[in-house]
């Protein structure tokens, strides 16, 4: 199992980001559907859906064609990740009006941390492990 | 049994065989029916590696993330839209 490595990397990243999706869509029909919650959830259900996935991948192909081999952590190179998910998905957040409380903007700090260590406990021991199985580490 | 239907049972005997042959033809034989190496050995050194051991500060790590999602649950769906 040596061949197209990168495309292996790729696969192992999208695969947990993946998996979460089924619980934001669960979590998102039931608030919007069942509980009738105000709020356009769908707007911006793109992001978690398409942006997210996709960064995760590319973010193992990068560490897999130029970090792996200089010995950069996995988990230290995946907590660095929200520092780019963060301004993107407010940033299409507020390109499609999407209603943001203030309160989860003043909280954005904590959020950005809890974020970072929730990124780098997931790369360092799902993605780390999906990696392990697919002959890229 | 009657004549005719012991016709009938020969017949549809002629067909299966017949059609067994034009699968069996259809399908390319397997090249290599035998796996090129022992699977056992590795399945043994797998069984043989040390759980996955998480250090203290993970867990320390996972507290505090988990402390702050009970403390702040409004990041929650925050958290959920980034993940």
């Amino acid at each position: 199992m040596n061949k197209h490595p990168l495309l292996r990397a790729y696969l192992a990243g999208i695969a947990v980001p993946t998996v979460f999706l089924l619980v934001i869509m669960t979590v998102y029909t039931m608030v919007r559907y069942v509980y009738n919650l105000p709020v356009p959830i769908e707007r911006v259900i793109v992001f978690p859906m398409a942006f997210v996935p996709n960064l995760w991948g590319l973010w193992n192909v990068l560490h897999a064609a130029f970090l792996a081999p200089r010995r950069v952590p996995l988990g230290i190179f995946g907590c660095v990740l929200p520092l780019l998910l963060a301004p993107l998905g407010y940033g299409v957040a507020r390109l499609l009006d999407f209603p943001i409380p203030i309160h989860e903007l003043n909280l954005a700090p904590i959020g950005v941390l809890v974020g970072m260590i929730v990124y780098y406990l997931a790369w360092k021991y799902l993605v780390s492990s999906l990696n392990v199985e697919l002959g890229i580490a | 049994m009657s004549h005719d239907e012991v016709k009938d049972r020969a017949q549809l005997k002629d067909e299966f065989k017949d059609l067994r042959e034009k699968l069996r033809g259809a399908l390319p034989a397997l090249g290599q029916p035998e796996l090129r190496r022992d699977l056992w050995p590795e399945m043994l050194r797998r069984l043989e590696q040390p759980p996955v051991r998480v250090p203290w500060f993970d867990w320390v790590l996972l507290g505090v993330a988990s402390a702050v999602a009970i403390f702040f649950p409004a990041l929650i769906p925050a958290l959920l839209y980034h993940l």
